[in-house]
Order: structure tokens, then sequence, then C-alpha cells
């Protein structure tokens, strides 16, 4: 699956993997001393936080940075103490705080109460207060945006990138409580139009969630929420009209004003260095290495530890690196197997043109960007056109790191976009 | 932690479909084999001897490129190598050899490396090289004067020179079979149609060439010699004749479709081979030069980026935010 075809005269298609009927509950793991949850907010030690190094927090208790901004907030997975909280660079320069919580296992039973006190009555201020962070991620902001009218929720039960099963394994045993999820949903944003998209073999399956079923193809990136919308949703695609959210992220709602209890606890799809799969679920902000020593995994030097899948996510540069609430999948990479990037020059043999899904130029955009020229590209090249699937560079002849080429110019053009508005 | 796991870091994607360049030009380098081999029987030892002085000399001018510009050596991804071959079959078995060594100068050194090297080149190397020595040492490349030692168990002229001075009567004596199978004279690598026919398929299949560029080359060429054929078929030779004559098919399967100066898009890559294949047949029938092929690809590649221009839409994003 991995490699061109030998007859490489068809558009080589890489196919999303399918659960196994037979799939072993996941392994519950849990953190071992600490975990790290991230705040996506921009943080100096000199600044005055709500929460602070040495505080006692509870299972499920709010983490607020700063009194001003609601919106920059975790969720502790676990009772136990601050043990730090420090600035943290993520990829393309994002800016945001690192909270360690020191774990303590004789305050278990400790459960924060604040959510459990408004779950009676759903509405979606408390449901961004409080659920924003949950497993899936939920991004409440499509709702609350004034300047959207979201007039249909696709809910996305396909896996995204390659190789994880996570939303397939949620349909699959999840399903209930995916529906009560769609019925609170319902009540709570009055979007009465939802669909659940799920992978072929699913449908059956999700016909019983009362929502609109959607089937996206086994073809990368036909689960791209861009791809669905041009795919499935061309009718109602006006800008901004659909919102997603994924059926973990809908499960964990339901469950959430269920039961009054916040459910922290990620589904995980971990891939092994030998290409096996194992699903765990870990609560957000466990260690990476924590969950691979339950299962067994060994990374040594030189290996590479993904965090989310083999098309898009992220290589991280530790182990100590936790699980968020969006991370689906682990990912250990042997160094055998990593084909390193190059430096040549693009060749201009076109596989990058042909396989692209939204139709770029990326053989003209590539060298725009090589040259430095990040306006033009984003002008003449279709720049903002990419939907970040990373198919360009998987089947780059010349191996030229083009996904990064184009996250990078797509930064710094938006940099100096912000600092024009700034400085006019 | 005392002593942390050194992870490699590195951007996604993390999967890789295996292609490379190298691999690609060994493959093209394999598919010349068949017609390479057929030349070698025919012309014997001053052909072997063309062959390799063109494909060791142009890996030598790459070397001394990549030492002088302090570049990375690049002789390893064949590129230079294929270059070679593929001016040696164009060719006459008999040739000076100052005539190799300064062909391949200009193919690798003027035609690839000064615009930085592979990628980087707006015609294809060999057909740049071949040009600049048919317009600077004509007598040289006339194949009639060349093979004229040569003692052939078919008609040793040139056919399109037959047919330049002749129209159609000057080739009775050939057949489309003859011709297919090689019974012509013609350059080293380009006169056994079949092997390069296979050799072509072979590289269309496995996506090592755009089929698009190829099979729109010939249709073009088919297309115009036969609308002339109809014309007046006592003038103008058929379509097969001008398909398995001179440099049609070598420049079909090897020449036009070469990656770095032939267009990408769908539509572009067809008014790419059409017009190859148009003006081809213009240069043969009316132009004052025996074969239209290199100058006609020299134009198609000179047109290309203006016609790659013609493209589908790029997909308009639709979500709220990036």
């Amino acid at each position: 699956m991995m490699k061109r075809p030998f007859f490489g005269i068809a558009t080589p298609k890489l196919k999303y993997d399918v659960i196994e009927d037979v799939q072993p509950e996941p392994v519950s793991v849990q953190p071992k001393q600490r975990v790290t949850l991230f705040i996506e907010k921009a943080y100096d030690r000199a600044d005055k936080t709500l929460i602070k190094k040495g505080d006692a927090v509870a299972r499920g208790q709010r983490l607020q940075l700063f009194d001003e901004d609601p919106a920059a907030y975790a969720l502790s997975p676990v009772s136990g103490v601050i043990s730090e909280i420090s600035p943290f660079i993520g990829m393309m320069e994002k800016q945001m705080t690192a909270v360690v919580i020191d774990t303590e296992s004789d305050r278990e039973d400790d459960r924060d109460t604040a959510f459990k006190k408004v779950s009676g009555t759903p509405s979606i201020e408390d449901a961004a207060r409080f659920l924003g962070r949950l497993p899936g991620k939920p991004d409440f902001t499509q709702f609350t945006d004034a300047d959207r009218t979201v007039k249909t929720i696709a809910v996305l039960g396909a896996d995204r990138d390659l190789q994880a099963i996570t939303g397939q394994y949620i349909i699959k045993s999840g399903i209930s409580s995916v529906k009560t999820g769609i019925d609170i949903l319902r009540k709570i944003t009055g979007v009465q139009n939802i669909v659940l998209v799920v992978a072929q073999h699913q449908v059956q399956v999700a016909g019983t969630a009362a929502a609109g079923v959607r089937s996206v193809d086994a073809h990368y990136p036909s689960a791209h929420p861009e791809m669905i919308i041009r795919h499935l949703l061309a009718e109602q695609a006006e800008q901004g009209q659909i919102a997603f959210l994924t059926a973990e992220a809908v499960a964990g709602i339901g469950a959430a004003y269920n039961t009054g209890e916040l459910p922290l606890e990620k589904l995980i799809t971990v891939v092994k260095k030998d290409g096996t799969r194992q699903l765990v679920t870990a609560p957000v902000g466990t260690h990476a290495a924590d969950i691979l020593g339950a299962v067994n995994e060994q990374v040594e030097n030189g290996d590479r530890l993904i965090m989310g899948g083999p098309m898009t996510g992220d290589a991280v540069y530790s182990l100590e690196h936790p699980v968020e609430p969006d991370t689906d999948a682990i990912m250990v990479q042997d160094k055998e197997a990593i084909v390193e990037g190059t430096d040549t020059p693009c060749t201009n043999c076109g596989e990058c043109v042909r396989i692209c899904p939204a139709n770029i130029p990326v053989n003209e955009l590539v060298r725009l960007l090589d040259a430095g020229e990040y306006e033009q590209a984003a002008e003449q090249a279709a720049l903002f056109s990419c939907i970040e699937c990373g198919l360009c560079a998987y089947v780059c002849e010349s191996r030229i790191p083009i996904f990064q080429f184009i996250r990078l110019a797509k930064h710094a053009v938006k940099r100096m976009r912000a600092a024009e508005e700034a400085n006019a | 932690m005392p002593n942390p796991t050194k992870l490699t870091v590195s951007h996604a994607p993390f999967l890789h479909d295996g292609s490379e360049i190298s691999n690609k030009q060994y493959n093209i380098i394999a598919a010349t084999l068949l017609a390479v081999i057929a030349g070698l029987l025919q012309y014997g030892i001053p052909a072997l001897g063309v062959l390799t002085l063109s494909v060791g000399s142009a890996m030598a001018w790459e070397l001394l490129m990549n030492l002088l510009t302090r570049r990375p050596v690049s002789i390893g991804d064949g590129n230079a190598a294929l270059i070679g071959l593929l001016f040696a079959m164009l060719l006459p078995a008999v040739v000076p050899w100052w005539l190799v060594v300064t062909g391949t100068f200009v193919a690798v050194v003027i035609g690839k490396q000064i615009y930085g090297g592979i990628g980087g080149n707006p015609f294809n190397p060999v057909v740049v090289a071949y040009a600049i020595l048919m317009i600077s040492w004509p007598m040289f490349l006339d194949f009639n004067a060349a093979l004229v030692d040569y003692q052939f168990d078919f008609t040793a002229g040139f056919p399109l020179v037959l047919y330049k001075a002749y129209g159609t009567a000057g080739l009775e004596s050939f057949s489309p079979g003859g011709l297919l199978l090689g019974q012509q004279a013609g350059g080293i690598g380009a006169t056994f149609g079949l092997g390069l026919i296979i050799g072509g398929i072979y590289l269309i299949l496995r996506g090592f060439i755009r089929w698009e560029i190829a099979v729109s080359f010939l249709a073009g060429i088919f297309i115009t010699a036969l609308c002339f054929n109809l014309y007046n078929p006592e003038v103008y030779a058929g379509p097969v004749f001008h398909i398995l004559t001179g440099y049609a098919l070598i420049g079909a399967f090897f020449l036009a479709p070469e990656d770095s100066s032939s267009p990408v898009h769908f539509t572009p890559m067809l008014i790419y081979g059409l017009l190859g294949g148009f003006l081809t047949v213009l240069i043969r029938n009316l132009g004052a030069h025996v074969d239209g092929v290199i100058y006609a690809i020299l134009i198609i590649n000179l047109v290309h980026p203006i016609i790659d221009k013609i493209r589908p839409k790029a997909m308009r994003r639709v979500m709220h935010h990036a």
C-alpha cells in the first residue's frame, strides 16, 4: 500500500484502513506520575495567572489561564498538584502554555463539580465553557462566532488520516452515545440538520443514530472536511454554514450531559513500528512514554514519534509529549523506515499535480516557494487552496518536503498580512 | 530525564511512495536498450564507440560542472548518462570523436547545467545539442554521407532525404514492416521502430513518461500527414511512413516527454504533443529541413510554459477558517 505501484500509469491511491470485525477492547492506560496539558495561549513567566504552581486541582477541573480570556483553558484529567507552568511553542510558532500536573493517587476520587451544577440545563455557553477540551476537541466557536450561521452539523465518524481507526471504533462500539450527543447538540445549537459522515462499511451501523448518514469512499483524503463539503454537502456549502465535530466529541458531549461527569479518556490508535495497531484509552495529557510503555513498544535513538497520523501528524522531539484532545493516533516509525527529504530541485514530473485533490499547480507553487515568493504563490499558484493532505510530498520523486514548504509559506503570508493590518 | 531518547523530527508526511529520480532515469535507459542493441547489431563496433564515448563524456561533463559549481555530485542519478545515451542514439554510427564530445558538452553544460541542473532546463538538452550540431556541422550528420561505407541489404539512402528529393516516388522500396524492423538508414538507436515502441509502452505503463504527450505527438504526426496525403498522395507520403522514419518514434517516446521541458496538466500535454507532431510533418513536407522532429520539439519546449497555464481552477476553500 505504501509504495508506488509497479504499473504507475494510473494515479496511486492511498486507502484508509478498515477496522477489523473483531476488535479487542482498548487497553486502558493511566498516567504515571504526571500529565501535561496545553492551553492555546501565549504565556510569559511574569504573567499573573489564575492558576499557580502548587495549586491542588481536582479531576475535571477547568484550568483557565487568564481572567480576561475564558476560551484559553484546559480540563484537568486527574487529581493532583500543578508542578509547572511554562511557555511551549508548537508547530509553526504556535504559542501555547504547558501545564504539568503531578498526580496524587490518594486523591483519586476528588472530582470537580462545577459542570455537574449546570448540566441539568444544557446550553451552548456552558458547553463552550466546559466541553471544548473533551476528547475529540469540539470547536464550539463554530456556533458562537457571530459572523457564522451554521445550518448543518457534520459529525465525522470516519478517520481523517491513514492507519487510525479511532473514529471507526467510536461508531462501531459507541453509536448509542453518539446518538445521545446528537440529540443534545440539536437542543443546544438549534441546528436540526445533522449528518453523520462515516466510512462506507459503517453506513448500516450509523443509520441508527437518528441523523442523516453520508459515506466517504476509501481513498485518502476523502474524509477531509474540505473534501466532504465538496463532494457530499456541496448544496449546503456556503461560507461557514457547515460545522464539523468528531464523533468522539459528540459522544463525549452526550455522556457529559447524561452523567454530569466530564469524560476525559481519549481513544487513541497506537501504530507500532511493525505496522500493527492497538487501541488505547488514556486521559488527555498522558505522556506518549506511558502509553508506549503500556503496549510494550520500544523507542530507540533515531526513531520517529508521531502524534497524529502518517500524512498530517506532527513528529515530536520528546517521549514526554502528551496526548492532546485531538490526538487520534500515535505512531512510532523505525529509523530504518524513515525516508529523508532532499534539496534536489523539482524535475517537473507532475506527479503532485495529478494527485492533488485541490487542483493546485504544485509544480509552479513549489518553484515560487523555493524562491521565497510567498505573496506571489498566494496570488498565482493557489497557495491557500491547499487542504494540507500531504499527498504531494508523498509522491514527490525529488523528495522535496513540499507540505512543509506550503505550511511555512501560509504561516509567513498570514503573519505578513497580520502585520500589514496592524500597521494600516 | 538524564539521557532522553533522541528522536528524528521532521515534517509530515511520514510516508513516501519510494519513487526517486535515479530509478526513473535507469528505467528509461533500460527502455532504450532494445533499440540500442538493434542499432549495435546493424552498425557494429563504430556505433558502440560512439555510444560509449557519448555516455562517458556526458557523465564527465556533469561531474566537471558539479565540481566547478560546487554542487553535490549528481552523476549517480543517471540523468547525464541518459542524456549521453539519447544523444548517441540520434547520431550516425560513424562520426568524429570530437563531434560526440562537443555534442555532450552542449547537452549537459549548455542544455542543462547552466540552468542549475536537473529540472531547470527549459529545452530538452539532447535536442538542443543535436540542433546546434546540425547547424554547425551538417555534413557529419548527413546519414547518406556518414554511412557510405556500410553495405545494407535494404535501400541505403536515408528515407527522409529520398522523400525530400523525389516525393513518394522515392519511397517505393520501403515497406512499413521493414521500416518497423529497422530496415532503414538512420541514427544508431532511432531506426528500430518496434524496439522504440516496446520501450515507449513499457515507460507509459510504468508511469515514467506521460502517455498523453507520446500519444498526442504521434497523433499529431498521423493526422497532419494524413491531411497532406489526402490532399495530394503523389507528393505527400502517408502517415505510417512519417511515423516510422527519422526521429518520429524516438522523439515521441524519449525526447518530447522529457520532464522538465514539457507540461504536466492534461489539456496542455495534448496540445503540446499535437503541436509537436503537426510541426514535424509541416517541416518535413514544406520546410527546408530533412527531419522536422528536432526543431518541432525545440518549438514546443519553448511554448510549454505558456500552454501549461491552461489548467483546472484550483479548489475554492469553503471552510470558514484555515
